[in-house]
C-alpha cells in the first residue's frame, strides 16, 4: 500500500506532464503552404492552392451576405480564437456575431481573442501553425517587415480580399497587390505648448538639445519600420525639402552629419538623397528619449510640467485625457497643424488582416474579415478614435459621419474651438499635407537587413 | 536424519531482492520517480534552448546570413561574439546583469541583514510591527517599487518627462542616476528582496547561540572585533545563501530595468527575440550558466556549513543588545520612517493613484481641489462611451482583470499544491538518504531551476513546449507547470531542512508498531514539521501571485494577474495598475493571515517575536 501510494504521489507530475501533452496536433503542416499565399490566392490555379486559399479564392466573389451565410453553416455553436496586435477584436468579434444573428437568430459562436506581448505573435502564429489544423481562424497583426518575412513568406498567413472592400477601393482581388488593411493608424509629432518653444520643421525633432518621447525602437518594431521608410527615395527626397526650408543658420548646424552619411548611404545602395535620411535617423536614434509606450508619453505631454517636451505617438492616445488643474488636451500642439510647418507629421502603420492557412475556421474567419472592413459597425470598436483609418473608402465616410472626428475639438456650438489637437484633418490630409510616412512591408523586408543593421550600430541616447 | 540442503541464491534473485528491498522503502521510490522527472523537466528545456541557438528561423540575421530559411547553424554565436553589434548585444548588458545582480545582493544583504539583526538581536521597540512590515516590497511586484520610484523622482528637467512627486511638490530634481538606470534598479531589487536575507539570517540571529558572544565580551574583546569574528561569521551561511537566491533572482528580472532603463541580459532578450531570435537564445543560455554555477558554489557552501552546525544549536541563553531608553526608539522611529517608504508609501500611492482624473495627474494635491479626484477607475460599468477610460471599464467591473485574477488564483493555488507536495517529499526523501549520491543529485537538480533566472527559465519552456507535437503556449497548463518546477525549491529546501531536525528514532518507533507510511507521515512527520511544511506551500503562493518574468513569455497579456498589471504600468494606466497591486496584497495578507490563523505558520514566523 505504501509504494502505491508514494509511487502515486510521486508519480503525478509525470502525469501531469505527459497529458498536457496530448492537446496538441502530431503531424506537421507548416510546409504545406505555397508561397502563392503571399498575395491573395486571387492569381492561382486551383492546384497550386492549400485548403484555405482554395476557401478564400471562392469567398472573394462573394458579398458579405453570403459569407455570413457561410460563416453560420460553419461555425455555429462552434469556438472561434482569433489572435491580434489591437485588442479591439475582443469588441468587434460580439458585434459579428449579432450581425450573423440577424441571419439565422439561432447561431451562436463562442470566442476568444487573445492580445500577445513583445513581439509573440510572431511566435504563437509559427508555432500554430506546425499543426495540421490550427487554433488561431484568424489574425489582425501590425509591423509589415515582420509579415513579410516571417508569416507571407513561409505560407503561415493567407491574403483574404472581400469583395464589398475591392469594389469600394475600385479594384478586384486579381488586381489588388499586397495585404488586407483594416486601418492605418498615424504616430503623429506633438508637443506641450505650455512653453515659448514650437517646432516648424521635421528637422527641429532632431536639433541639438533635443530628446523627444517615443516608443523604444526594440520594442515596437513599427517604429524601426518608421526609419527604414526615411531611405526610401520619395521620404529622403521629403526630407530633402525640409532641409532645404531651414534657415542657413539651422542647416549648418545639421551639414556636417548629412555630409559624413555620404558614403553610408552610397554604401547601403541609398539614392541620392539617402543622407538626408540617414543623418535625420542617426540624430533621432541619438536623441529620443524611449519609453515603454505611447500612453505614458501622453500622460507626460498633457501635463503643464511637461513645458517643452515632444513626442512621436499615436494620435488617438489624446481621446481619454481627462481635463483638470495640471493637465488639459490644450497643452498639446499637433506640430503638422501649425502654419507653414515643412516635412514629415508622422509616420503611418497598418493593421493588417489575415486568414491562417491551417484556420479552423476559414469561412468564419473570411466573413468576419469582410465584416470589419465593409460595415461601420465592423469598425466601430476602432472608429471611434481619432488617427484611426479605415481602408475601406465608405467605411471611412460613414465612420466620419457618425462620430465627426474633424470637428471632434470643437465645442458644441459647432464654431468655437475647444480642443484645437482634436479636430483630426483625416487621412487625406495626413497623407498629403501632412506628409505622413507611411509603411511599405516590402520595403522594409527588403532594407531590414542593411539599413537595419545600420540603425542597431548607433549610439542610442540613454538619460540613464 | 535429513542433510538440509543449502541452496545458494542466485545472483539474479540476488537482484532481484536488492531491488525489492530498495522499494520497499517509500523514501527510495520517491527519490527514483522524482530524480526521473526533474531530470526530464530540467533538462529537457535546456536542450531546446541549446537547439534554438543552432536553428535557423526565417526572417531573422541566421536566415539572412547563411541564405536559407531552414536547417541548423552556428552563425547565431559567431555573428554574437564577433560582430561589430557584440559589445551592445552582449557584453554591455552582461556587464550591467553582474553589476545589477551583485548590487542587488549587497543592497539585500545589508538592509535586510542589519534589520534581522536589530529585530533579533537588540531589545528594539515595536518589533512586531517592522517584522509584519518589512515583507511587504516582497509581496509587491518587483516593478511597482519602480514605478512608484519613477512617480517619486522623475522630473522634467532631469528626465524629459513631467514632474515626480518630488519635482512637484518641492521643486527638486534629482540627479539623472538616481532615476534611470544600475542605481535604481539595484536599489529597487535589493528592496525587493531584503526580506529573503530578513527571513534567512533573521532565523540563524534568533537561534544563535550567545555564549560565545558573551565569552568574548567577558574577555574585554571589542564590539567590533566580536562583529566581525563571531556573530559575522556565525551568519555566514544565511548570507551566503541570500547571495545564491537572489542573484539568479535578480539577473533574470525583467521588469525593473525595463522600466528604469537598464540593458540586462533579460531585457535585450525581449529586444532581440524578433530579429535576432537564435541569438537571443544564447543570451538565456548565458544566465543559465550563471544558474548552474550558482549551484556549484551552492555545493560548496553547504559543504562549508556542514562546520558551522556546532554552533547552530539553541542556546538557553538569548542576550538581547540593550540600545538604552531612548535608542530603542529612536532607531525603531529610523525604521519605521524607512519602512514607511518602502512598504506603507507604495500602497498609499497606489490606492491615491486609482482615484486621479489621469494617470500621474497630481493636482488635487497642487489645489486641494477635491473635483480633482474621481471614482471613475473603480466604478465605470461600460466602455462604449469616451468618459477618459482609455476604452476600459473601471476595476469593480472590469472582466479582464477579474478573469486574470481567477486565472492567477487557480495558478498559485495548483502551483502551491504541487510544489509544496512535491517538495515536502524530496526534502523527506533526501533527508533519509543523505549520503546517497542519488538523493544529492535529486536534491541539486530540484533547486537548479531556481537558480536560473525566470526569464531563461520561461524561455526554455516556451521553445520546448511550442513545437508541432506539444503546443501549450497560453495554457495554465504550461504556466503550473513552469510554476511547479521553479519553486520545489522552496518547499523542499525546508522540507529538507526540517526533516534534518527530526530524530529517526520517531519514524523507527512507528515503524515497528506497523504504521503505515502515509499515517506515519500525516500524523507524525509532518504535524510536527507544519510550519516549515506550511511555508513550502505560502512561498511559491504568494510568489506566484506576482511572478510576471518567469510567465511573461508564456501567455498573452490579460491571461494572469501579473501580465494585465505590467499591461497596465506599460501603457501608463497607472489606475488599474494599482487598483491590481492593491487587490494583490489584500489577497497576500488575507491568505498569509488565513494560514496563519489556522496552522500557526507565517512568511515572518519567530523572527520577530
Amino acid at each position: 500500500m505504501k509504494r502505491i501510494v508514494s509511487l502515486l504521489l510521486a508519480a503525478s507530475m509525470s502525469l501531469a506532464l505527459v497529458a498536457c501533452g496530448g492537446t496538441g496536433s502530431t503531424t506537421q503542416s507548416g510546409g504545406s503552404a505555397s508561397a502563392g499565399s503571399a498575395s491573395s490566392s486571387g492569381t492561382q490555379t486551383p492546384e497550386a492552392l492549400t485548403p484555405t486559399q482554395q476557401i478564400i479564392q471562392e469567398a472573394q466573389g462573394m458579398t458579405l451576405e453570403e459569407l455570413a451565410k457561410k460563416a453560420i453553416e460553419e461555425s455555429n455553436g462552434k469556438m472561434f480564437y482569433g489572435v491580434g496586435n489591437s485588442s479591439r477584436g475582443k469588441s468587434a468579434l460580439p458585434l459579428f456575431i449579432e450581425y450573423l444573428q440577424t441571419i439565422d437568430p439561432s447561431y451562436t459562436l463562442e470566442f476568444e481573442w487573445q492580445q500577445p506581448k513583445n513581439n509573440k505573435i510572431f511566435d504563437q502564429l509559427t508555432a500554430d501553425s506546425l499543426k495540421d489544423t490550427g487554433t488561431f481562424a484568424m489574425t489582425l497583426i501590425q509591423d509589415g517587415n515582420q509579415i513579410e518575412s516571417k508569416m507571407v513568406q513561409t505560407g503561415i498567413l493567407d491574403t483574404f480580399i472581400p469583395k464589398d472592400w475591392a469594389d469600394a477601393n475600385g479594384t478586384t482581388a486579381e488586381e489588388y497587390e499586397g495585404y488586407l488593411p483594416l486601418q492605418t493608424l498615424n504616430k503623429i509629432f506633438m508637443y506641450n505648448n505650455t512653453g515659448s518653444k514650437t517646432y516648424d520643421n521635421c528637422w527641429d525633432f532632431v536639433a541639438e538639445g533635443e530628446h523627444g518621447l517615443f516608443m523604444d525602437i526594440d520594442s515596437e518594431i513599427v517604429g524601426k519600420n518608421f526609419l527604414y521608410m526615411l531611405t526610401r527615395d520619395d521620404y529622403s527626397a521629403m526630407l530633402k525639402e525640409a532641409f532645404d526650408a531651414l534657415s542657413a543658420e539651422e542647416q549648418a548646424y545639421f551639414q556636417p552629419t548629412i555630409d559624413a552619411m555620404a558614403s553610408e548611404a552610397e554604401s547601403l545602395g541609398l539614392g541620392e538623397n539617402g543622407k538626408y535620411a540617414l543623418a535625420w535617423i542617426k540624430l533621432w536614434v541619438g536623441s529620443y528619449n524611449a519609453q515603454t509606450d505611447d500612453g505614458p508619453i501622453c500622460n507626460t505631454l498633457v501635463d503643464q510640467s511637461a513645458t517643452d517636451q515632444f513626442g512621436l505617438i499615436v494620435y488617438s492616445k489624446l481621446r481619454s485625457v481627462e481635463e483638470s488643474a495640471s493637465v488639459s488636451k490644450n497643452n498639446i500642439t499637433v506640430a503638422a497643424y501649425n502654419d507653414g510647418y515643412t516635412g514629415m507629421g508622422g509616420f503611418g502603420y497598418c493593421h493588417y488582416l489575415f486568414v491562417t492557412d491551417n484556420s479552423p475556421l476559414p469561412w468564419t474567419a473570411c466573413a468576419f474579415i469582410a465584416y470589419m472592413t465593409c460595415t461601420a459597425d465592423g469598425f466601430s470598436a476602432w472608429g471611434k478614435d481619432i488617427g484611426g483609418y479605415s481602408s475601406n473608402p465608405n467605411v471611412a465616410a460613414e465612420n466620419e459621419e457618425i462620430y465627426h472626428h474633424q470637428t471632434g475639438g470643437m465645442a458644441e456650438d459647432g464654431t468655437t474651438v475647444e480642443f484645437a489637437a482634436l479636430n483630426d484633418h483625416g487621412y487625406d490630409w495626413w497623407v498629403g499635407d501632412g506628409k505622413l510616412v507611411l509603411e511599405d512591408p516590402e520595403y522594409c523586408a527588403s532594407v531590414s537587413f542593411t539599413v537595419g543593421s545600420w540603425i542597431e550600430m548607433l549610439d542610442k541616447y540613454s538619460a540613464g | 536424519m535429513d542433510q538440509m540442503n543449502i541452496r545458494r541464491a542466485s545472483p539474479s534473485a540476488i537482484r532481484l531482492n536488492k531491488i525489492k528491498t530498495y522499494f520497499s522503502k517509500p523514501h527510495n521510490v520517491i527519490l527514483l520517480l522524482m530524480g526521473i522527472v526533474l531530470t526530464f523537466s530540467t533538462v529537457a528545456p535546456i536542450i531546446a534552448i541549446v537547439e534554438d541557438t543552432f536553428k535557423i528561423h526565417p526572417g531573422t540575421i541566421d536566415a539572412h546570413l547563411t541564405g536559407q530559411s531552414a536547417g541548423y547553424t552556428i552563425v547565431n554565436y559567431i555573428d554574437l561574439f564577433t560582430s561589430p553589434m557584440a559589445k551592445t548585444n552582449l557584453w554591455t548588458p552582461l556587464l550591467n546583469t553582474i553589476w545589477l545582480a551583485v548590487g542587488t545582493c549587497v543592497v539585500a544583504i545589508l538592509f535586510g541583514g542589519v534589520f534581522a539583526f536589530l529585530v533579533t538581536r537588540t531589545n528594539l521597540a515595536w518589533r512586531k510591527y517592522l517584522s509584519s512590515i518589512f515583507i511587504f516590497p516582497y509581496i509587491m511586484p518587483q516593478w511597482t517599487l519602480a514605478v512608484v520610484w519613477q512617480n517619486m523622482f522623475n522630473s522634467n528637467a532631469v528626465t524629459g518627462t513631467s514632474n515626480g512627486l518630488l519635482a512637484a511638490t518641492l521643486g527638486i530634481n534629482m540627479p539623472i542616476w538616481w532615476c534611470k538606470g544600475l542605481f535604481p534598479s539595484l536599489v529597487v531589487l535589493g528592496l525587493h528582496y531584503a526580506p529573503f536575507a530578513y527571513i534567512l539570517i533573521g532565523g540563524i540571529f534568533r537561534n544563535m547561540d550567545a555564549n560565545l558572544e558573551e565569552a568574548a565580551t567577558i574577555l574585554d574583546t571589542p564590539k567590533w572585533r566580536i562583529m566581525c569574528r563571531i556573530t559575522l561569521p556565525m551568519v555566514k551561511p544565511a548570507i551566503l545563501s541570500t547571495v545564491l537566491l537572489v542573484f539568479g533572482s535578480a539577473m533574470g528580472s525583467y521588469p525593473v530595468p525595463h522600466y528604469l532603463n537598464l540593458t540586462t541580459l533579460a531585457t535585450k532578450y525581449v529586444s532581440m527575440n524578433s530579429k535576432y531570435t537564435g541569438e537571443a537564445s544564447i543570451l538565456a543560455i548565458i544566465m543559465m550558466i550563471f544558474g548552474v554555477a550558482i549551484m556549484l558554489l551552492n555545493q560548496l557552501s553547504l559543504q562549508s556549513r556542514k562546520s558551522y552546525t556546532t554552533v547552530t544549536g539553541k542556546s538557553g541563553q538569548i542576550s538581547k543588545i540593550n540600545l538604552g531608553k531612548v535608542g530603542k526608539y529612536v532607531i525603531a522611529l529610523i525604521l519605521v520612517v524607512t519602512t514607511f517608504f518602502t512598504s506603507i508609501f507604495p500602497i498609499v500611492s497606489f490606492a491615491f493613484e486609482t482615484f486621479l482624473p489621469n494617470p500621474g495627474d497630481y493636482s488635487f494635491l497642487y489645489t486641494g481641489d477635491p473635483d480633482n479626484l474621481t471614482t471613475k477607475w473603480w466604478t465605470t460599468d461600460e466602455n462604449v462611451t469616451e468618459n477618459g477610460m482609455y476604452g476600459q471599464k473601471g476595476i469593480l467591473h472590469n472582466e479582464t482583470i477579474w478573469n486574470a485574477f481567477k486565472g492567477t488564483i487557480w495558478v498559485s493555488v495548483c502551483c502551491a499544491l504541487l510544489a509544496g507536495t512535491l517538495g515536502t517529499l524530496i526534502g523527506y526523501a533526501v533527508s533519509k538518504n543523505r549520503r546517497s549520491k542519488w538523493a544529492n543529485y535529486v536534491n541539486s537538480v530540484a533547486f537548479l531551476p531556481y537558480l536560473m533566472p525566470s526569464i531563461a527559465v520561461g524561455v526554455a519552456f516556451f521553445i520546448l513546449f511550442s513545437s508541432e507535437k506539444i503546443n501549450l503556449f497560453n495554457t495554465y497548463t504550461i504556466l503550473i507547470i513552469v510554476g511547479t518546477i521553479k519553486y520545489i525549491p522552496f518547499a523542499s529546501r525546508s522540507s529538507l531542512n526540517s526533516m534534518l531536525q527530526l530524530s529517526g528514532e520517531i519514524e523507527e518507533a512507528a515503524i515497528i508498531q506497523n504504521i503505515p507510511w502515509v499515517k506515519r507521515m500525516t500524523r507524525i512527520i509532518i504535524p510536527i514539521q507544519k510550519s516549515s511544511i506550511i511555508s513550502g506551500y505560502l512561498l511559491p503562493f504568494m510568489t506566484c501571485l506576482r511572478e510576471l518574468s518567469l510567465f511573461m513569455l508564456l501567455c498573452v497579456q490579460g491571461f494572469i494577474l501579473s501580465t494585465t498589471l505590467d499591461y497596465f504600468d506599460e501603457m501608463g494606466l497607472y489606475a488599474f495598475s494599482s487598483g491590481i497591486n492593491l487587490i494583490l496584497i489584500i489577497t497576500i495578507l488575507v491568505c498569509n493571515t488565513l494560514v496563519n490563523k489556522v496552522t500557526g505558520a507565517s512568511l515572518d514566523k519567530g523572527i520577530g517575536g
